[in-house]
């Protein structure tokens, strides 16, 4: 077992490595910050001083191992567009917004999608089961930015319910939440509904049922009880695309979280921001994979053998 | 007789995409109204017909004076094809190194699933804003993108679906007949992934459509004046208020077709592939 | 096994309620006499203004002020005056003596200049017009008293130290206690607004400042900076009163017009548009030059020119309100401006698609060119959508004259690399080029030393505009300055179309006016002066 786990931690460095070497790779590949942080008119001399101060002027191999061997260190540069902050703070800064909502909606995501599963399994194959699955399936047809932008102009402006951007308490929240949950809807009811069947078939419900237990109590709280792991499970998938998600509804919803600072990043050639990022989620999403083959292979020594 | 067995289908999706997307995207050329890029100047941001306009701009114009029904009907050729070939080309690779990483186990096994970490690991809006950066937005790009974004799901599911078919007994009486393991791969184990192939695929229409408007959103999608669905509704969307005809039917254009297409995966998936789990 | 699957449930329902409340406790208050201005996010958000890229932030001062009205220099900010001797190499500034940093860093003084000048032109500056900032010398010959030399003259060095300069003043003092850090937390600076602080990513706000130094009481106590990239949010947050002041996109101010909200505009005209032919590296001997471009033709250049209907596309672009122009970069209130060319515009430039299909013709389009194509750059990706439109309405113009087109979408960043490898093949719209004065205009777009991407160039335009350097004579440079003018129009040398006004949308409920000249990086400036309404 500890080998098993050894291996599969050195694997995931490898594959970490590669990670770094993609977005660096890429990232230089964009064109340099001296092109998007320098105005038009910039001289030659002040071209050429800027590059060196940077030390982009150095061959890319010796910029990589410079790079690396930093972030080894924990220090992945100073950022070249927020000026006087390292990329790190830049990024942690805008970090717990970014949780905040995917958090919300995450949750929001839950509290409709699980009725909604529930609903469609206990009534399966009925018009209540069909109506269930297109609600769910209606969230995730149109596309974000412009469910975004209905919300705002419904909720925000015309009934003045919510603000209609920005960062501050819940109500900031609730709009960009309800568009990203949006997404998730679908696929946690199709989740939470076959794993309703599933359970609803078992041996303890229909005992359950023998002993005359009220059905709403059967549905809600035995049977539910037993099919909420599975797409509890789902939660480390969402992690991933946590940043694919807000980077377009924090763009709609000004919501200064780490989404909207990597398109700024990206437009400014701030490679340490774009590499913060990039590797900083990278980072999580191996290390959830890694303690999800971990818990697996802990279950399943066959496994450990593959 | 024959009426109830249609029931069995579902017929309503299965109109609206023919409605929307095919019909549109193979005969263009002749049910448009107009040239979706000819621009009439004089008659920009006219509404549509019931909204005070004129039958000869049924949806309305936009801002440059082209008419909306004309360039959502030659959209749908857009959508068909970064779909269709975006989802076939990630289709095709993420299956392959399935098929070989379940079939042949070891180091191949373990390098593809790396890759495939590597590829869920990095979050794909930012690589195609990187991407787009480096080489410029165009209709290539957005199918390149459309493939590095799918493969490893297909890569991933296939070689589960290939681990345990391998184990089962037609597979090792091939082995014991000497088939060699192409063939074993091609004629043995392949017919027993397409099913599960074909409902991905298809489950990942609907993906593809919004990802191309994410894409246009953020300005590097398919390049402008090309009339992607996408790119319209992205385009219209500041004039939602005075002109909101501009982004509001390719909207419902996106909408009828992801929902549709989702709701035929979602019937293939009970009838060919019921035991698929996918997200 | 049970339990333990419902109680991870209920901890993960706990967490996420306890979540919900702390978000729903950090509700923020509206302050009364806030005034907030929702604004395109800046490409250096940045309380350090060198490595910015010019954009004012609104509690700095730099030493020469501009006149609200006529945008004339005056001395509302730092230096009471200034002057240059007679060669124009010295150049000497006298400080203000009762100008007060904000939170008590105390007077400013000549040993501020000089400190801020070494910021400004230190190693990591990303600031525009560097080099014309940067003296042979600087020394401070008394507290209050600022001397700048140089080797060669420089007659119009007061605009480095004007609004849209290269340099505001920071505080020494601050600067010796608290390093750059301090600069970064809280900047002190001397207008009439002082920091307060930055939100990462979503804004600044700033503060009235209690007994300013020159009595300036504006008439909101706060005044928030607020970034918002996508302008229909914009319009929403207007719209909601959630903002009072926008930038917003001139397609959109229509829909703020219909719904009572106002315009406010700059009391010049603060920038031309226009387009330019990238790519004209004309000037004998470089290699970058390539004769076979379809607009390396002055036929086709023209055509291009009489391809366009301005008077439809000021119309589509600016709603009318936009004054066509014959030169993008002349203008009356510089050097060397040419009343004639005025006139002379309808005749050559009007728009004529049968001519200009002549023309093209007669250039033997598109079978002489080995690519034909016009490619036409967009820049949606930089976080300027309204490209898109004005990119697509030049299509459409030289399309329907039977030019090939192309819209190549890319960003800054790609298009100045481009001009940094002297690749850039290209037309690009102008949407929003601020008005200079006139060397610096010649110098920037017409000759190698000038912007990368670069407009027309050719020794003739080298000569000219080497010469306005060297002379100081003001009637020999306007003379140089006006044959320039002439020999760019003459050429065809790029696609003026009109001169606009910066233009904010405000609530008039909240807001009354805004005085500002149209004179600053991004045309606004005088915050002081935002009028309260009633």
């Amino acid at each position: 077992m500890r080998r098993f786990l050894a291996i599969r931690f050195l694997q995931a460095l490898v594959a970490l490595l590669a990670i770094t070497l993609i977005v660096f790779g890429l990232t230089h590949l964009t064109g340099s910050p001296v092109d998007a942080l320098l105005p038009d008119d910039a001289s030659q001399a002040q071209i050429e001083s800027l590059i060196r101060h940077w030390g982009l002027d150095r061959p890319l191999h010796e910029q990589y191992l410079a790079f690396l061997g930093n972030a080894l260190q924990g220090d992945l540069g100073v950022s070249l567009k927020w000026r006087g902050y390292t990329a790190m703070e830049v990024v942690l800064q805008r970090l717990p917004a970014t949780l905040k909502l995917g958090g919300l909606s995450v949750l929001l995501s839950i509290v409709v999608a699980i009725p909604l599963g529930v609903v469609a399994a206990r009534h399966r194959g009925t018009m209540v089961d069909k109506s269930a699955n297109v609600v769910a399936l209606l969230g995730q047809s149109l596309p974000q930015f412009w469910l975004g932008i209905m919300l705002i102009w419904i909720f925000a402006v015309g009934l003045g319910w919510f603000p209609t951007s920005g960062q501050g308490g819940l109500p900031h929240m609730i709009l960009p939440a309800i568009a990203m949950a949006s997404f998730q809807v679908a696929a946690l009811a199709r989740l939470t509904r076959s794993a309703m069947l599933d359970s609803l078939r078992s041996e303890y419900v229909k005992l359950a049922r023998l002993k005359g237990v009220p059905e709403y109590r059967i549905v809600w709280k035995h049977a539910l009880r037993n099919a909420a792991i599975v797409p509890l499970t789902y939660f480390g998938l969402l992690a991933g695309s946590l940043l694919t998600g807000s980077v377009v509804i924090e763009s709609v919803f000004s919501w200064p979280g780490t989404g909207l600072l990597s398109i700024e990043a990206i437009r400014g050639r701030d490679y340490p921001v774009v590499q913060a990022v990039v590797i900083l989620f990278a980072v999580v999403f191996l290390l959830i994979n890694y303690v999800v083959d971990a818990l697996y292979a802990l279950v399943d020594p066959r496994i450990r053998r593959a | 007789m024959k009426l109830s067995r249609l029931r069995r289908y579902p017929l309503l999706p299965i109109a609206v995409l023919l409605a929307i997307l095919f019909i549109p995207a193979l005969f263009a050329e002749w049910l448009a109204p107009h040239d979706p890029y000819q621009s009439h100047l004089r008659n920009r941001l006219q509404p549509p017909v019931f909204w005070g306009g004129t039958w000869d701009f049924v949806l309305g114009t936009d801002r440059l004076g082209r008419c909306v029904l004309s360039r959502i009907m030659h959209g749908a050729q857009y959508a068909l094809a970064i779909s269709a070939v975006g989802i076939f080309v990630g289709a095709a690779i993420g299956t392959l190194l399935g098929l070989v990483a379940g079939y042949a186990r070891g180091w191949t096994d373990i390098v593809v699933m790396r890759l495939v970490d590597i590829s869920l690991a990095l979050p794909s809006i930012l690589l195609a804003l990187a991407f787009a950066a480096a080489w410029g937005p165009s209709f290539e790009a957005v199918i390149i993108v459309v493939a590095f974004v799918l493969w490893a799901y297909f890569a991933r599911q296939i070689r589960a679906e290939v681990l345990s078919i391998r184990e089962r007994d037609f597979v090792a009486r091939a082995r014991v007949a000497g088939g060699s393991h192409a063939r074993i791969v091609l004629l043995h184990i392949l017919p027993n992934v397409v099913n599960t192939v074909v409902v991905m695929a298809t489950l990942q229409v609907g993906v593809v459509i919004l990802l191309e408007a994410a894409l246009s959103f953020l300005g590097i999608g398919v390049p402008r004046p090309t009339p992607a669905w996408g790119l319209l509704v992205a385009d219209g969307r500041w004039l939602v208020v005075s002109a909101w005809w501009i982004s509001f039917f390719p909207g419902v254009a996106i909408l009828l077709a992801v929902l549709s297409v989702n709701l035929l995966g979602d019937w293939l998936r009970d009838r060919l592939d019921p035991e698929l789990i996918e997200v | 096994m049970n339990y333990a699957r419902t109680s991870k449930l209920r901890v993960l329902l706990a967490v996420a309620g306890a979540a919900l409340l702390a978000a729903a406790a950090s509700a923020p208050v509206q302050a009364a006499g806030k005034v907030v201005l929702a604004l395109d996010p800046p490409t250096a958000d940045t309380n350090l203004f060198w490595n910015g890229t010019g954009e004012r932030l609104p509690c700095f001062q730099a030493l020469v002020g501009h006149d609200p009205i006529t945008g004339k220099y005056n001395n509302s900010e730092l230096a009471e005056e200034w002057s240059a001797n007679e060669e124009f190499t010295e150049w000497t500034f006298r400080l203000k003596k009762n100008a007060e940093f904000h939170f008590g860093w105390g007077r400013v003084t000549a040993a501020d200049v000089v400190h801020s000048y070494e910021l400004t032109t230190g190693p990591d500056s990303t600031i525009n017009s560097i080099e014309h900032l940067r003296a042979a010398s600087v020394e401070a010959l008394d507290d209050h008293t600022v001397v700048f030399r140089f080797e060669t003259a420089r007659t119009d060095y007061a605009f480095q130290h004007a609004g849209r300069g290269s340099m505001v003043v920071y505080s020494k003092a601050q600067f010796d206690k608290e390093g750059v850090d301090g600069y970064v937390s809280k900047p002190a600076g001397t207008a009439a607004y002082q920091y307060v602080e930055r939100q990462p990513g979503a804004g600044v706000t700033f503060e009235r400042v209690p007994d300013h130094w020159q009595g300036a009481v504006p008439d909101f106590e706060m005044l928030e900076l607020r970034w918002i990239p996508e302008p229909a949010t914009k319009l929403a947050l207007l719209l909601a009163g959630e903002a009072h002041i926008s930038d917003l996109p001139r397609e959109i101010q229509a829909d703020a017009l219909a719904a009572g909200k106002a315009i406010v505009k700059s009391k010049n005209p603060a920038m031309s548009t226009g387009a330019i032919f990238n790519g004209m590296y004309g000037k004998t001997g470089d290699p970058a030059y390539r004769a076979d471009l379809p607009w390396s033709d002055i036929r086709v250049r023209e055509a291009m020119n009489r391809a366009l209907n301005r008077e439809e596309m000021i119309e589509i672009l600016y709603g009318g309100r936009g004054e066509p122009v014959p030169s993008w970069l002349m203008d009356s209130r510089n050097e060397g401006y040419v009343p004639e060319l005025k006139e002379r515009f309808e005749g050559m430039y009007g728009y004529d698609p049968e001519r200009a299909r002549e023309l093209l013709a007669d250039a033997g389009y598109p079978d002489a060119f080995p690519d034909p194509t016009i490619p036409i750059v967009s820049s949606v990706l930089s976080g300027n959508p309204e490209f898109g439109t004005m990119a697509e309405l030049l299509q459409v113009y030289f399309e329907a004259v039977g030019l090939q087109t192309e819209i190549r979408e890319m960003d800054w960043a790609t298009l100045g690399n481009l001009g940094r490898s002297r690749e850039a093949y290209l037309i690009s719209p102008v949407r929003n080029a601020p008005i200079r004065p006139t060397e610096a205009a010649l110098v920037n777009f017409h000759t190698v030393r000038g912007t990368r991407y670069g407009g027309y160039e050719s020794d003739m335009s080298e000569g000219l505009a080497d010469k306005l350097e060297q002379t100081i004579n003001p009637q020999e440079r306007s003379r140089i300055a006006q044959e320039a003018f002439t020999y760019l129009f003459e050429q065809y040398a790029d696609m003026p179309l009109a001169a606009v006004f910066a233009e904010l949308t405000v609530d008039p409920t909240v807001v009354k006016d805004w005085t500002f000249p149209g004179v600053s990086t991004n045309s606004v400036s005088h915050y002081h002066l935002i009028a309260a309404a009633e």
